[in-house]
């Protein structure tokens, strides 16, 4: 019983990760590019949210959008400033550490919008219920329920819709799409945007359900959405989706075991031994042997 | 010299050695996220050496040079199937694992002059090497700068040998050195464990001039400052990492006004720096564009 408890909270948590590793990958499927600055950019949003809030005064309908928007704002502003210069293929290095050092700027600009250490965060209040001897958290549920939802949209949206066809145009080739009459750098520019909206979701649930923010959290989201979305295997949906799970079912288990501070040891562990063991993740093929269907997929 | 001007000095000395470990790692094509580790295994072997053993300082320093060299070693030997991308990821989960088994590490003895050793979170305190010898901080930093000089001037004698050489090959094309007979394995091995040296070399002259030094000062933030200096200065030279460290601490840090916005302006800034040059200020093909020009001036 106890062990099914403790599988329940890790799953619940690891929805989080999902939705941030869900982000982390459509960036990464488009462009194959990395932004490390994922995290940042998306703590940088909710600080200018909250911030507005504090001015304003406003209850917690309007804020969700305000923070949607200045999340995916800030991921906008990372896009045109570190990866729409180095759209060669020589600048796949460059802009992953273009963003690497984005992502001090950013961190430090939300530390002063935030000068306090932890700072309140409207929480959603919803209640805990049990269910056969088993405890729920109301929101973790509603957590998992919309990273459900946005990875079935997205997966849709990417499959079903034009707007995907010429994302994975885009993603396969972009001198070809470009050739075809694609505008490749709205594509990408949408692709973040899209990417701070998922992102937005995210910190909003992940932060209401701790109702509070660290300046620490912008690290916090760009690692377990990076370990998420390599245990499941770069560049893949579904890969994202189910690594954030996973992720989330080996936390809780390895820090039940061995105490709270092994936490993250153990994010750290996993990620490296997938890294030796199988570098294409859980849903990747193997990159060595196959580098063309590496390629093709998102 | 005033105290404030020799403190800057020293720490730009210091950390210099992390933008050269990250340049090495640079050179064969790879990009470390986590040269910090190193940094900071050097810094606790040359503590526990010095106050704990009462080495001399060479041996101390000799040993933080080996140790955390061969933390590099296995480093390269886990990674030795990655690149890119997954590398950066393999180094930056290797070296926060190595910082956060540093909070494990509990080992103290009291002495009269207070608890050393090193004690989890609270670090590794008491590190009096500069008290017991009477080093003023004019000699510290003649003596950082000296061996910091020492080194640059070392790999500027090595740049035009063959290994030098060869290991560019292997990071500008791996297929190219392969089918030349140049195999890349020995090449990265090799340079990651003599950056991982490097790396702790300095953090060893970062414990004896701080005096004290804890798991989160070696965080994230550290590896990105290194990387950053390298990257901005360029890989054409050994001097590369130097104009990237002399931008960050000796402009922002130093101009008192400054100092606060130094993050904010200093990511900008490398960032505005890798629109206009994508490969550093000192980049490869200056260099050799200078050298024909002095070639062409000797003929003349």
């Amino acid at each position: 019983m106890e062990y099914i408890q403790i599988s329940i909270d890790g799953i619940l948590y690891g929805s989080s990760y999902s939705l941030i590793a869900l982000g982390f990958s459509l960036v990464f499927g488009v462009m194959r590019r990395i932004n490390l600055a994922y995290g940042s950019s998306l703590l940088l949003g909710v600080a200018i949210a909250l911030w507005v809030e504090n001015k304003l005064n406003i209850s917690i309908i309007f804020f969700i959008p305000i923070v949607l928007f200045f999340c995916s704002l800030s991921n906008l502003y990372v896009e045109r400033f570190c990866f729409a210069p180095h759209n060669t293929k020589a600048g796949v290095v460059v802009s992953m550490i273009s963003s690497f050092a984005i992502w001090m700027q950013l961190d430090e600009i939300s530390s002063q919008l935030l000068p306090d250490r932890t700072h309140s965060f409207p929480s959603l209040e919803i209640s805990t219920f049990e269910f056969g001897g088993l405890f729920f958290r109301g929101d973790q549920i509603l957590n998992i329920v919309i990273a459900f939802i946005i990875a079935a949209i997205l997966f849709l949206a990417v499959y079903k819709t034009k707007y995907g066809i010429v994302l994975r145009a885009v993603s396969n080739s972009a001198d070809t799409a470009k050739l075809m009459g694609c505008n490749t750098n709205l594509v990408n520019s949408l692709t973040f945007i899209v990417a701070g909206v998922i992102g937005g979701i995210a910190a909003f649930l992940v932060l209401s359900t701790e109702s509070q923010v660290t300046p620490l959290f912008g690290f916090w989201c760009t690692l377990k959405g990076l370990v998420a979305m390599m245990i499941g295997g770069l560049g893949s949906l579904t890969g994202a989706f189910w690594g954030g799970l996973l992720l989330g079912l080996l936390e809780a288990h390895l820090s039940y075991q061995f105490g709270p501070i092994s936490r993250e040891i153990t994010t750290f562990s996993i990620l490296l031994i997938f890294l030796i063991i199988r570098p294409g993740g859980l849903m990747g093929v193997n990159i060595y042997k196959d580098l063309k269907s590496r390629d093709e997929r998102i | 010299m005033s105290l404030y001007l020799v403190t800057i000095l020293t720490n730009m000395t210091l950390i210099s050695f992390i933008a050269i470990s990250a340049y090495l790692i640079l050179i064969v094509g790879e990009v470390s996220f986590g040269q910090q580790a190193f940094f900071g295994i050097g810094a606790y072997m040359t503590a526990t050496s010095t106050a704990l053993l009462g080495l001399d300082i060479v041996i101390a320093l000799f040993f933080a040079f080996m140790v955390s060299s061969s933390f590099a070693l296995v480093l390269s030997f886990l990674t030795v199937r990655l690149s890119g991308l997954y590398f950066a990821v393999a180094s930056l989960s290797f070296a926060e694992l190595l910082r956060l088994s540093l909070y494990k590490v509990e080992y103290t003895v009291e002495t009269n002059s207070g608890t050393i050793g090193p004690n989890g979170p609270e670090g590794f305190q008491n590190i009096r090497w500069i008290f017991e010898n009477n080093i003023s901080p004019e000699n510290f930093l003649v003596i950082a700068l000296s061996s910091l000089l020492t080194l640059i001037i070392l790999l500027i004698f090595m740049e035009n040998s063959k290994l030098f050489k060869n290991a560019r090959l292997v990071g500008k094309d791996q297929i190219v050195a392969q089918s030349i007979g140049i195999g890349p394995f020995f090449y990265r091995i090799g340079f990651i464990t003599l950056a991982g040296g490097v790396a702790g070399f300095g953090g060893g002259l970062f414990a004896l001039f701080n005096t004290y030094v804890e798991p989160s000062m070696f965080g994230i933030m550290l590896g990105v400052h290194g990387l950053a200096y390298s990257i901005i200065g360029g890989l054409g030279y050994p001097l590369g990492p130097l104009i990237g460290v002399f931008i960050d601490i000796g402009l922002l840090e130093s101009v008192r006004f400054l100092s606060e916005y130094r993050m904010i302006l200093f990511g900008g800034l490398v960032a505005a720096i890798l629109i206009i040059f994508p490969e550093g200020i000192i980049s490869p093909r200056l260099v050799s564009r200078i050298k024909r020009k002095l070639v062409k001036k000797n003929n003349a």
